[in-house]
């Protein structure tokens, strides 16, 4: 396929933060509904952190080569994508923090539900941030495959 | 994006000017490749800007270059 670096970039952050999210995430709630302190979750947040960027930069590096100077360039086309792409992130982030909002009133209001915790509150919000940029990282390739 | 109501004769400027490449158009006015295919296949509007940049590039005025269908949605 003939793509821009910023699409191979997204790509790879799209692959990236997918994969990591997949071991990360059910680590982090399973930790955050068990342990009563923060210190595990710290600690398979920085090997999640450190990995993602470890991906991250070998992947930049590799695709960077071919492009040469317009790697890290970005035209009016692609900030038009990235407009339209942040847009419908920030929708999906506060669709997220939404319904966070209500399960946390919902929790604590519920003789039934067992308040959350601020730990797996934590996790939620990160959860919602990172859904959010999926979301933008989708948007971005769908829009430069339609223009493709 | 949709298909835009704005067409273009770039692909024929390119042509009548020595076959030039969509790569060394790019470069002239600063954008992708992949921007100018998209601009070329109407599926892209250019700024203002960009829009004169290639008129420019090709020697022409901007409506040669670029004209509005108003019909085509």
């Amino acid at each position: 396929m003939d793509m821009t670096f910023r699409e191979k970039s997204a790509w790879g952050l799209l692959v990236g933060i997918g994969l990591v999210s997949i071991f990360y995430f059910p680590a982090a709630f399973d930790i955050a509904d068990s342990v009563p302190h923060g210190a595990p979750l710290i600690a398979i947040s920085i090997v999640g952190v450190v990995a993602l960027v470890v991906i991250e930069a070998i992947y930049h590096a590799c695709i960077a080569i071919p492009h040469g100077h317009e790697a890290g360039e970005e035209d009016e086309r692609d900030q038009l994508i990235d407009l339209k792409a942040e847009r419908i992130s920030s929708y999906a982030l506060g669709v997220g923090l939404f319904w966070l909002v209500g399960q946390i009133i919902a929790s604590h209001s519920s003789e039934r539900l067992e308040p959350m915790s601020a730990l797996t509150i934590g996790v939620w919000i990160l959860f919602a941030l990172t859904a959010s940029e999926i979301a933008k990282l989708i948007a971005q390739i769908v829009y430069y495959r339609r223009d493709a | 994006m949709a298909p835009t109501a704005v067409r273009n004769s770039i692909r024929k400027l390119r042509f009548e000017h020595g076959e030039m490449t969509q790569a060394e158009l790019a470069e002239r006015i600063g954008v992708t490749r992949q921007t100018i295919v998209a601009i070329e296949k109407e599926k892209y509007s250019p700024s203002l800007e960009a829009a004169f940049r290639i008129a420019e590039v090709f020697g022409e005025p901007l409506e040669n270059v670029f004209r509005y269908e108003s019909d085509k949605r």
